[in-house]
């Protein structure tokens, strides 16, 4: 069993339901296939750093998952079939960081983590 | 024995008028600010300190200019173009 972190980007135009739905649907293929959801982190709308098939905006969604190379091959192949979505991402970690969201909506946490940086320089 | 805190003094003052983007050839090198202890997690996620590493038109920012070691250099331009993909740089 491997950690993975992985990112999908949906329509701008989605709404909540439809985002839910997105979770539920992917979350079933991971479970199905020898996967295990650690946990799953919602981004938001973010701004594109550049136009994707007529798009500005993007619905990130980020799942940590452990699992098998096989649940990464499904879900990458019902992904592709998707035109819902815009991008996919899947990366590859030694250790899960469940603590750490860098796009959590507070970014207290974020301020903190500057002041230590900036006081290293 | 009085001699040695007042050089390290010297060295501090110098090291802090130091911007990040300063030109070198003064005689010393600045340390990596990505190895050590207490440096960041580098990672496709945290754009803050991606954004540091990159140049205006996204271009990635070569080590001789921001002194990065080699080994953190490499997992910089790994980093920056996960974070391509996703279109966030």
């Amino acid at each position: 069993m491997t950690n993975y972190e992985h990112t999908i980007i949906a329509r701008q135009d989605f709404t909540k339901s439809q985002i839910d739905a997105l979770i539920t649907k992917y979350s079933n293929i991971i479970n199905k296939n020898n996967g295990e959801i650690l946990k799953i982190e919602e981004w938001g709308i973010l701004q594109l750093a550049y136009k994707i098939s007529k798009n500005t905006k993007g619905n990130y969604l980020h799942f940590k998952i452990t699992g098998t190379g096989v649940t990464i091959e499904e879900l990458e192949k019902n992904e592709r079939i998707d035109k819902n979505l815009l991008r996919f991402l899947t990366v590859r970690v030694k250790n899960h960081n469940l603590e750490k969201n860098y796009f959590a909506q507070e970014e207290s946490s974020e301020k903190n983590y500057e002041k230590k940086t900036k006081k290293q320089n | 024995m009085k001699r040695k805190p007042k050089n390290k003094i010297k060295k501090k003052s110098n090291f802090n008028k130091l911007s990040l983007f300063a030109p070198q050839g003064f005689g010393f090198k600045r340390k990596c600010p990505l190895s050590g202890k207490h440096a960041p997690n580098i990672d496709y996620k945290n754009i803050k300190l991606l954004k540091r590493y990159t140049s205006e038109n996204g271009k990635i920012l070569p080590s001789r200019i921001t002194s990065v070691s080699l080994k953190k250099q490499r997992e910089l331009n790994k980093a920056i173009k996960k974070a391509r993909i996703l279109a966030l740089l």
